[in-house]
């Protein structure tokens, strides 16, 4: 019997996004062309977001060689007035993956970074030609690099590197892909469109590979205020991520050396001074409150080792033994290894508990999550059925999986904070839509903020009708943290919401001219799929959305029973005009008569009334 | 000399007959062009013209006893052509009245398709003949006169057979005359039969028969030899034309009418339509022969005759229950056949006669019905 012997290899993030590239929407020339663009104006738009400045970005396409039929490569450039990137960061940012600076909760339309360098991979296995970055952080030098990615290693290779003298800050990227541009066009074209409406401080330009130039001026001079970062919910947490902040919340008994003593002398005051034990202790109960962590954990070894620092500089900690309240130490002196024990009545037991086993429950979900307070704290506690000064590091597997379950399951934490939300506001989104399709109605909502699983977001929804738009709507303009979303329009939830609104009701028959945006701003947007162009029915955002959607269609069944009555006076007017003549007639001949009655005065009478009364409605409409 | 006199006579006759109809004739364009001059006077003085039409809502259609069939309450509703939801169908009925004034001057005759298509040339539309018909009935209700008296008629035809001489008062065809057992066939019931003078019969009955088939073995049978007799065949529900005529054959000829159906709900109440009419047709009289008898296929004919049968259907039981609370299935025969259709809940066709022989239905069934039909 032979045995086949398997080899394992651990491969780079870079060669898992290489194999696995239909995950970020990188499947053919078509879908990665557009991909590629979103991700590059996503970054350029978010980075200006971050540092308030009204964006100004620039996307140009162009085909290397405009003769070969597509697919071909194409070189795709986005330039921003944003931050820059400090020239120590460029090849990193660029040149490995998952390498960002887009951590923490907040709302923002990527995260991680990830999508900028998928591309800048894609560039590189479809063309084999590097990225070209230049970057102004302080808008005097710009630094221009080409780099390449080492798949294997993760690691950037830098081609090239110049300075040279610039006034503006800024960044903008450069990749050559393998694209399909007379498929992606109309795509691509909507999306910087649809992105403007969306945007309405933001300025875009984008001059398309056949010579079109595509201009979106900013029509709106403010920015949106940007969100800020906050702690997570306790709604929105999983075991892992628990795990990682005990990790966080304890400490290391630090190495005692000369470096450490000497730091400790210093902080004490006590640099020259020769002291015994019990003055040093006596000194660092004053200084106490001023002291460091580190400091803190090292006196607190001294005040059970009764040591001065002459003694401590011989010795090493070997272990501390909470349960028996023991601390073992390794005296080189002796040569042997020594313990003492510890009075847990002491101020310094706690100290040194504290560190090695991190804090106590309520004090970490305090400290930890947001909307926490130390009632909540004590109430959840009994809710797990777990101490409440219980240590987060002494938790087995086991109890911290039944933490993460309680931490979902218990409905007393205040719904999570939406500061860290950066919704449009009703007034750009109002503005932006009038001035896209010059309707005759528009109506705008902002939901209040709400939450899902422990995610704060809010919906902000507009509805307009007549003017420029076409008919045959609702046409639903769907956005999530100031992303259009274009592909998958049949699975997504704003689609199924408004599918299941009778219009009728709501006075809007027939092929209507009438629009729909819908904007949801999460600090996690629940998609369908990977490619990040659905939103999945949460039971929350679908409740939301639709209490948006009826405000904003009762609005509009008011404008259309206004426009109703307008178009019914138009309808009367024209019925008596088309109808009273052949009344005339027919009643002429049925009653025998030659002339026909003189009704006619009667008939422009009216007619002129009910004009009147179409014009008055209309008025009212206009005004409003 | 007789001759002559004879000659002459009926040169009266027929004179005296045209004048009859030139006088209904008369009547019905003289109210015509009443309604036209209402009209016109309100157009002239500068108004929306306006008038008030029978409602024909269910709650507005009751039994007359004193009558024997349905009419129109005192509910009335006012159509006027400023409100703009009624001005079309109010300009319908003007160009109606205005087309039945040209037909009935000059004494040509159309369908229910034709008034739907000649609309077309006034532009007049209509959405189809659905809307046409309902402002057909429209101008019915209004003038309390039948569409054939504006010389409409529907596309159905029934037909009749039986010695009956009858005379043509239609353009073309004055003083022409016809006896009706000269094709075996039987003659369709028409507009030109509806308006002939009925001049005289040897028959002593008149039997209206549901079906074409059966009708066709009572020629062949010669039933309207053996029994003196005119028969009738109505084709399921009897035509408003077909019931005029009978109506005609009862009043002017003074011939009783009996009704032969299919043993089921429904044969039950094409006898009671012929008999009382029908609350569709309530904004109209002279459809109705009170004196008519359903003799048969009874729901006791079944028993009593050994029919094969077949059960009734959901929709029959529901029509069964439906007609029980109309106030004429209350008494009588109606009310009992009813009972027992409902107790047995099957049904036999007037066809199931022939599984004893295929004259049975004219030997034995039809000489006994006949002669209970004189104690009815």
């Amino acid at each position: 019997m032979s045995s086949i012997k398997e080899k394992f290899n651990q491969i780079s993030p870079s060669e898992f996004f290489y194999s696995n590239r239909d995950l970020a929407g990188f499947s053919n020339p078509t879908r990665s062309l557009y991909t590629a663009v979103r991700e590059f104006v996503e970054n350029a738009l978010d980075a200006c977001d971050q540092k308030g400045i009204l964006p100004d970005v620039h996307l140009t396409i162009k085909a290397v060689d405009p003769e070969k039929s597509d697919p071909k490569p194409y070189i795709l450039t986005v330039k921003d007035n944003g931050p820059g990137i400090d020239a120590e960061h460029i090849p990193l940012a660029f040149g490995t993956v998952l390498y960002g600076s887009k951590f923490g909760l907040k709302q923002a339309r990527g995260m991680f970074g990830l999508g900028a360098t998928m591309a800048i991979l894609y560039g590189q296995i479809t063309t084999n030609k590097p990225v070209t970055v230049k970057s102004s952080s302080d808008a005097k030098t710009q630094n221009q690099f080409e780099i390449l990615l080492d798949i294997q290693k993760n690691k950037p290779v830098i081609v090239k590197h110049t300075t040279k003298e610039i006034s503006k800050k800024g960044l903008s990227v450069s990749i050559c892909l393998e694209g399909d541009y007379s498929k992606a066009g109309n795509k691509i074209r909507d999306y910087v469109y649809e992105t403007s409406l969306i945007t309405p401080y933001a300025s875009i330009t984008f001059d398309d590979p056949k010579g079109q130039k595509f201009s979106h001026p900013r029509f709106v001079k403010d920015i949106p205020a940007p969100p800020t970062i906050i702690r997570p919910h306790p709604h929105g947490i999983d075991v892992e991520r628990i795990r990682r902040m005990i990790v966080e919340s304890q400490f290391e008994i630090p190495t005692i050396d000369d470096t450490m003593i000497e730091k400790v002398r210093k902080d004490l005051g006590l640099s020259k001074k020769i002291l015994s034990f019990t003055s040093i202790m006596d000194k660092a109960k004053k200084k106490w409150k001023t002291l460091p962590r580190q400091v803190r954990v090292v006196i607190a070894l001294m005040s059970f080792l009764k040591m001065d620092f002459e003694k401590l500089n011989k010795i090493r900690i070997e272990d501390l033994d909470i349960p028996n309240k023991k601390l073992f130490y390794w005296d080189f002196g002796d040569s042997q290894s020594k313990s003492v024990d510890m009075d847990p009545e002491s101020q310094y037991y706690k100290q040194l508990t504290n560190t090695v086993q991190g804090e106590p429950l309520t004090t970490f979900l305090t400290k930890r999550f947001q909307r926490v307070g130390p009632t909540t704290a004590l109430k959840f506690a009994a809710f797990a059925k777990l101490k409440p000064e219980k240590r987060m590091g002494t938790l087995t597997n086991q109890e911290l999986v039944n933490l993460s379950d309680a931490l979902q399951k218990f409905d007393d934490f205040m719904a999570p904070d939406s500061s860290c939300l950066a919704p449009l506001g009703a007034e750009p989104l109002e503005k932006g839509i009038k001035k896209f399709f010059n309707p005759d109605f528009v109506a705008v909502v902002q939901r209040p903020a709400s939450a899902y699983s422990g995610f704060p977001f809010i919906i902000e929804m507009g509805i307009a009708y007549g003017g420029d738009i076409k008919s045959g709507g609702p046409h639903v303009y769907r956005y999530a943290n100031r992303i259009p979303l274009l592909y998958d329009e049949g699975s997504d939830v704003v689609i199924k919401v408004v599918n299941d609104t009778d219009w009728g009701r709501y006075k809007v028959k027939g092929e209507p001219p009438f629009i729909i945006v819908s904007h949801i701003c999460s600090t996690r947007i629940p998609y369908k799929t990977a490619g990040k162009e659905n939103v999945a029915d949460r039971q929350e955002i679908e409740r939301e959305l639709r209490l948006a959607l009826q405000f904003l269609s009762r609005k509009l069944a008011s404008f259309m029973s206004k426009r109703g009555q307008a178009e019914m006076a138009k309808k009367r007017a024209n019925l008596y005009a088309k109808y009273i003549p052949m009344i005339a007639e027919f009643c002429t001949e049925l009653s025998g008569k030659k002339k026909e009655p003189n009704y006619k005065k009667m008939l422009e009478t009216e007619i002129a009334s009910e004009t009147k009364k179409a014009v008055k409605e209309e008025n009212e409409i206009g005004n409003k | 000399m007789k001759l002559a006199t004879s000659k002459k006579q009926k040169e009266n006759k027929i004179k005296s007959r045209s004048k009859k109809a030139d006088d209904k004739q008369k009547t019905i364009l003289e109210m015509l062009k009443s309604h036209g001059a209402k009209i016109y006077d309100d157009l002239d003085n500068g108004q929306f013209p306006k008038f008030s039409i029978p409602s024909r809502s269910v709650s507005n259609i009751v039994y007359d006893k004193k009558l024997r069939q349905y009419v129109l309450g005192n509910n009335a509703a006012l159509r006027s052509s400023r409100n703009s939801a009624q001005l079309r169908s109010f300009t319908q009925l003007m160009w109606l009245a205005f087309f039945a004034n040209r037909l009935t001057n000059e004494r040509k005759s159309s369908t229910l398709r034709d008034v739907y298509y000649s609309s077309q040339a006034f532009a007049v539309e209509f959405e189809d003949q659905s809307e046409s018909d309902n402002i057909i009935v429209d101008l019915e209700a209004v003038t309390s006169r039948a569409r054939e008296d504006f010389h409409i008629f529907p596309e159905e035809r029934s037909s009749i057979f039986g010695d009956l001489n009858i005379e043509y008062t239609i353009p073309g065809y004055e003083g022409k005359t016809m006896n009706l057992a000269n094709h075996p066939d039987g003659y369709s019931i028409g507009p030109s039969l509806t308006t002939a003078e009925l001049v005289d019969t040897s028959a002593e009955i008149v039997i209206a028969i549901e079906k074409g088939g059966l009708f066709t073995r009572f020629v062949e049978e010669q039933v309207d030899k053996k029994f003196k007799s005119i028969i009738i065949n109505t084709g399921g529900q009897a035509p408003r034309s077909t019931r005029t005529l009978l109506k005609r054959l009862h009043d002017e000829m003074k011939l009783p009418v009996i009704c032969l159906t299919d043993g089921d709900v429904y044969g039950e109440h094409i006898a009671m339509v012929i008999k009382s009419g029908s609350a569709n047709a309530a904004h109209l009289r002279e459809l109705t022969v009170p004196d008519a008898k359903w003799v048969g296929v009874w729901a006791t004919d079944i028993e009593k005759y050994k029919l094969p049968t077949i059960p009734m259907t959901e929709s029959d039981i529901k029509r069964c229950y439906d007609l029980k609370k109309d106030p004429r299935y209350q008494d009588g025969i109606w009310k009992k056949e009813l009972d027992v259709f409902l107790r047995l809940k099957r049904k036999a066709e007037l066809e199931a006669f022939s599984k004893y022989g295929l004259t049975n239905i004219t030997d034995k069934y039809l000489p006994q019905k006949l002669e209970l039909a004189k104690s009815l």
